[in-house]
């Protein structure tokens, strides 16, 4: 009795398998669509690789004129510590796009 | 400019200010010419008489040597220390911003020249050590700042 049980149970389940492959074969798996709410979302939690991966290229030129206004500007606060030399004046702050508040954004 | 308006000559009475002036020579500049190069001998000291000269280190920037902008000197202000100092070469380049003209001051004249009258050899040199004391407290100060900044990016 139990073997005849088995026997009808390992038929059904080769019966099984072998309908399932005949209505799968010939079709190509579609490929992977990314979702489009999740492409909206940040792809990290604390930084966007996006990003990192697609930094923004500065031309020298651009980057030359804000060495030279860096120093400018950081000339111009050295000389006001020189006048008036105290610890804020030694740490001001200047608009230089080199420094680094501007820097870490 | 005036030779009494030079920074080099502060103290000096007019007389002896023109007897130095007397010793240099007139350089005219077209703009984006050099007028010295990093590490040449610094045979002169130079006082811009009209026009705007750079000074200038070379910087790597993205791979490429630059020249990028240390400081600027206008009329009255003196270019060229290291004259002055041993090993007497030059540790910046100079370059005219515009048409300019500076009065080059030949070292062996103007020494000879303070053999002969100490006084006014004071007087130079002490104006030449104020300049350069100056520069050294403000660069000393951009010095600091830079390096806060590293401080901050590395601890950030």
């Amino acid at each position: 009795m139990f073997l005849s049980v088995m026997t009808l149970s390992l038929i059904g389940v080769a019966v099984a398998a072998l309908l399932f492959a005949a209505a799968t074969r010939g079709a190509t798996p579609a490929p992977p669509t990314p979702d489009e709410r999740l492409l909206r979302l940040p792809s990290h939690f604390f930084a966007d690789d996006r990003a990192t991966h697609a930094r923004p290229v500065i031309p020298i030129e651009v980057l030359l004129l804000q060495i030279e206004r860096h120093v400018r500007l950081e000339q111009a606060a050295a000389e006001s510590f020189r006048a008036r030399p105290t610890a804020e004046t030694l740490q001001s702050a200047t608009t230089s796009p080199l420094s680094g508040s501007q820097m870490l954004n | 400019m005036s030779v009494s308006q030079a920074e080099l000559l502060n103290g000096l009475s007019p007389a002896q200010a023109a007897q130095v002036m007397a010793l240099a020579t007139s350089i005219r500049l077209a703009s984006g010419s050099t007028l010295f190069e990093l590490g040449a001998a610094a045979d002169s000291l130079f006082v811009v008489e009209h026009g705007r000269i750079s000074l200038t280190l070379p910087m790597q920037v993205c791979k490429h040597a630059q020249d990028v902008l240390i400081e600027e000197r206008v009329p009255g202000q003196a270019i060229g220390w290291s004259a002055l100092i041993p090993p007497h070469r030059f540790t910046l380049k100079a370059t005219a911003l515009l048409d300019s003209e500076v009065l080059s001051i030949p070292r062996d004249a103007l020494t000879a020249y303070f053999e002969t009258h100490p006084d006014v050899g004071y007087v130079v040199t002490r104006n030449a050590a104020e300049m350069m004391g100056q520069r050294l407290q403000v660069f000393q100060a951009m010095w600091l700042r830079e390096m806060q900044r590293v401080v901050e990016l590395r601890t950030s």
